[in-house]
């Protein structure tokens, strides 16, 4: 039997099979991921080295001397910012915010599962709320503020601003974490007879949690950092972000450098607490579907 | 009378989807109290729909339906004392065999140890005790299906609903599991009601088959009755035993009718006693693929008195193991198979193309509404 | 199951509407009011309807300025984004073998941004300045015999810190895409024949396509809604839209600042609308 020869330009082009080992793409690739991660952690890493420096070290290389001293410096200056106080206000709000986040993007995530009236403008809200730029939200909320006569303060109206950004992220992503939830669970639990609420305790909630935790990481992250729409509503007294804003304006020592270190050990701490979390529970509860 | 608590009646049902739909059509039925009972026919013919609405996991858009003689419409499953087992099993991915198990017990507020016994004592029915502990991930699908088995069982229903539990499973294992149904039906003595799409799978289990297609019951009876006295065309062709021929008759006179169709004429039709046939009509006639014989054109065992012939042309020939299928050119699209039993058939093997005789007693064939 | 839950659904909705309205839509509302009102000069608001807030806003040269400023930006940041955020995924989702070493290798991307991202802008100042690593090891080796001065407080750095921030962005909804594509797709256009560049346009791209669209919303608000990554890199050299904006308020001209913000956000819900158009966004987050 005769075929119809292929092509000489395609079969010139056709990927042929490979025994072993990775295609010339792969290590072309790998070069630029690895380009990506130096880059991406290259400025962090030269702040972390200069922070150790000791007193006559200054805002670049090369590195004088080795100590503690503007980690010291840090937390004893008054002139250096109200850090601890600030940080301390910024770790309590990010909680607040984040477990708000997480109850409420549940909830929210369990109503989109069905179509119901005005889904679609509750949708096109979140994704306003996600895109309007921080500053002009920011300005809004102070002036509404304002007219009604309320002070602004970091535990009542940063935690609604923040919450306007952390809110559409914590949906987007249950968003992703329901689509893997199949809904006969439900179903089954409803027909041995569980109550709503037993189905909820005793079967959404314990799949999910996984998922649960991946919007307490976001809910948390974005609000420990969230600058813009804080800015204005968050009263008087400051959120990390906020104090570090105003010391850079009139701070000019390695003692911000000491600041940023100790920040990313303190977030690189609890992200490993959350991992470890997410970790267990994987482990205890294996939530993969069962081969069909 | 009485009825039994698992005597399922099903009066007027109706459901309609979006309003124009009818995925369940006016369906009547009545299954008796501890009967297994298949819902067979195509996808979308309703059965999984009618399932579920027996289950109270939809509710009719009109019609009722009866559990036990009370009107179980609108009451939640646990109410209706049913149980469903899904077809993807549905197993909570995060608790254990025994766990999963025990969940029914768990949400009626059970002490754990009561639990514990209960489930242990349902995992040795169904021969799971080794994997108690284990995740549903790392069970096999037919040791899945054993779990959503005793999940749903434990709770005493006194309905057992099953949708398509053998389609998940490779054809080993599904003969394998159709007689551990039958088996645990016979054990807890409660009805049945089992979905398939699968013909063979339905009249080996079902004391009550019932053919479905599109939103209709066609026909309900002994898995024999369906399987040897279809009532028309359709339920003769979903079986799959039987060779239909439809044509006109050409004469009729006091013992025979005579039709012609496609694969030819001079067909003798028995006549059916209630079944009225003048010349001019259009009729179906059903012939159980096994009980035509073949013979050459050149055997000069020909037509005995008694014996209705068709002659055709041999077009594929497929080896089955203990039957031999092979399939003939009627003249129209209609499929025309005949099963001959392989000894018969390798003592004396046809061929492509070979000019055959396929003959069968004239009152073996039945007449179709 | 079905009936009872169209209550429900709106009762689940609620939380989030409890926040959505006073934290977005009536802030929004508040700032569209003040657009059309005056300043009194002392930083308090007259009660009387004006157009001449928007009437400044479009006869201004500066506003122009500002807005060519700002998409220029914008622009830039997305294009570089886009194309190390896009192989970055194909990388992470294509060739990496174990989902959990890819996982690992993602979070590894998000560490940096545990840090302030204020003190992640001070950061570049070792790194880009006159006296700073890269400056250094030009002059050492002998590219250049004077620091480069362009690389930090200037344009340069202002893009460099934006994509340094915003990549993130692009890799994680491009990823999320990516792994999705059924790998037997691929498999089938090898079995025809296809090389490498007819897979990345026929397959590849074409499935990734409400990924990017997802990440150049991100990006394109976030770049157009920013004000201090623009002041603090560009040394001053350069300002933003939202940048003037912070400076009115900064002298209390709200209502000028308001006109200002709502002509912002008109232009950025346009481009995403326009993008959303162009993409099912509610099928790509399985809505």
């Amino acid at each position: 039997m005769s075929v119809a020869p292929v092509s000489k330009a395609v079969a010139a082009h056709a990927i042929a099979p490979r025994a072993s080992g990775r295609p010339w793409t792969f290590y072309v690739l790998l070069t630029v991921f690895m380009l990506y991660v130096l880059a991406l952690y290259g400025p962090m890493i030269c702040i972390y080295i200069l922070s150790f420096q000791d007193v006559r070290g200054g805002l670049v290389f090369p590195m004088k001397g080795f100590s503690l001293h503007w980690f010291v410096d840090l937390f004893t200056q008054v002139r250096t910012g109200d850090v601890k106080g600030s940080f301390d206000r910024s770790v309590k709000l990010a909680v607040i915010v984040t477990i708000i986040t997480v109850v409420v993007s549940f909830l929210a995530g369990l109503a989109f599962r069905r179509r119901f009236r005005g889904d679609g403008v509750v949708f096109y809200l979140m994704i306003g709320s996600l895109v309007a730029p921080g500053l002009v939200l920011s300005i809004g909320i102070g002036l509404l503020l304002n007219f009604v006569g309320i002070q602004a303060s970091w535990y009542t109206s940063a935690v609604g601003a923040q919450l306007s950004w952390t809110l559409p992220f914590g949906v987007l992503v249950m968003f992703a974490v329901m689509s893997r939830f199949d809904r006969a669970w439900e179903e089954a639990a409803y027909d041995l007879g569980a109550s709503r609420w037993q189905t909820m305790r005793l079967v959404i909630i314990p799949i999910l949690a996984p998922g649960l935790v991946a919007v307490a990481l976001f809910g948390f992250t974005l609000s420990y950092d969230e600058f813009a729409r804080t800015l204005q509503t968050a009263g008087s007294l400051n959120t990390l972000p906020l104090e570090i804003w105003s010391m850079t304006l009139n701070v000019t020592s390695p003692s911000l450098y000491a600041l940023g270190t100790v920040t990313t050990i303190i977030s690189f701490i609890i992200i490993v607490v959350c991992l470890g979390t997410i970790g267990q529970l994987q482990k205890r509860r294996a939530s993969r579907v069962p081969a069909l | 009378m009485e009825l039994g608590p698992g005597h399922i009646e099903l009066a007027g049902l109706v459901k309609t989807f979006d309003g124009f739909i009818n995925a369940v059509d006016g369906v009547n039925l009545k299954i008796p109290n501890g009967a297994y009972c298949c819902l067979l026919g195509p996808s979308g013919c309703g059965k999984t729909t009618i399932l579920r609405m027996i289950a109270g996991h939809d509710d009719p858009t009109a019609g009722e339906i009866l559990i036990g003689g009370e009107n179980v419409v609108g009451l939640p499953p646990v109410a209706r004392r049913t149980a469903m087992m899904f077809q993807s099993y549905a197993l909570f991915p995060h608790l254990s065999v025994r766990d999963n198990i025990a969940f029914a017990l768990q949400v009626r507020g059970i002490s754990k140890a009561a639990r514990r016994k209960t489930a242990d004592a349902m995992m040795e029915k169904v021969r799971l005790t080794e994997f108690a502990d284990r995740l549903p991930a790392q069970l096999s699908g037919g040791q899945q299906q054993r779990v959503a088995l005793a999940r749903a069982a434990i709770t005493e229903p006194r309905v057992l609903l099953l949708d398509e539990p053998l389609s998940a499973l490779d054809e080993f294992l599904r003969i394998q599991m159709r007689q551990e149904l039958r088996h645990m039906q016979r054990e807890l003595g409660i009805t049945f009601v089992h979905v398939t799409h699968t013909q063979l799978e339905a009249i080996a289990l079902a004391d009550l088959v019932v053919v479905m297609e599109k939103g209709k019951i066609r026909q309900a009876g002994a898995a024999r009755d369906v399987y040897d006295s279809p009532k028309d065309r359709y339920v003769a062709e979903f079986l799959g035993g039987q060779n239909v021929l439809s044509g006109r008759i050409q004469s009729v006179n006091g013992q025979h009718a005579v039709m012609a169709a496609p694969a030819g004429s001079g067909i003798q039709v028995p006549l059916t006693p209630g079944i009225h046939l003048s010349t001019g009509d259009s009729i179906a006639v059903a012939v159980r693929r096994d009980d035509i014989d073949l013979i050459r054109p050149d055997d000069q065992k020909m037509a005995a008195g008694g014996t209705a012939s068709v002659a055709s042309r041999v077009t594929a020939i497929e080896y089955q193991g203990y039957f031999v299928k092979v399939m003939l050119d009627a003249g129209s699209n209609a499929d025309f198979v005949v099963y001959v039993s392989e000894r018969k058939f390798f003592s004396n093997p046809f061929g492509i193309g070979d000019v055959v005789l396929a003959t069968w007693p004239v009152e073996v064939a039945r007449v179709l509404r | 199951m079905a009936a009872r839950d169209g209550v429900f659904g709106w009762l689940y909705i609620s939380p989030l509407m409890l926040v959505l309205l006073p934290f977005f839509v009536a802030p929004l509302l508040v700032i569209i009011a003040a657009s059309f009102l005056q300043s009194d000069g002392f930083g308090g608001i007259i009660v009387s309807p004006t157009l001449q807030n928007y009437i400044d806003i479009f006869t201004s040269g500066l506003t122009f300025n500002l807005y060519v400023e700002t998409i220029k930006f914008t622009v830039l940041t997305w294009l570089f984004s886009l194309i190390i955020g896009f192989w970055v995924a194909y990388f992470l989702v294509f060739h990496v073998r174990s989902p959990l070493l890819a996982i690992g290798l993602f979070l590894l991307c998000t560490v940096p941004f545990w840090t302030s991202n204020i003190i992640r802008m001070i950061s570049w100042i070792p790194l880009l300045g006159k006296e700073g690593l890269i400056n250094m090891a030009l002059i050492k080796i002998g590219i250049v015999h004077e620091p480069l001065e362009f690389l930090l407080f200037s344009g340069f750095a202002v893009v460099v810190a934006y994509v340094h921030q915003l990549t993130i962005f692009m890799i994680v909804p491009i990823f999320n895409s990516m792994g999705r594509i059924d790998k037997r797709v691929v498999e089938a256009a090898l079995d025809a024949g296809a090389s490498r560049f007819d897979i990345m346009r026929y397959i590849i791209l074409p499935l990734s396509k409400n990924g990017i669209a997802l990440g150049t919303i991100f990006v394109v608000s976030i770049v157009m809604g920013d004000f201090f990554v623009i002041k603090v890199m560009s040394g001053g050299g350069s300002a933003s839209v939202v940048g003037a904006l912070y400076e009115d308020v900064g002298v209390l001209q709200y209502p000028s600042a308001a006109a200002s913000a709502v002509v912002l956000t008109i232009m950025v819900t346009l481009v995403v609308t326009a993008i959303l158009r162009s993409v099912d966004v509610r099928k790509e987050i399985a809505l």
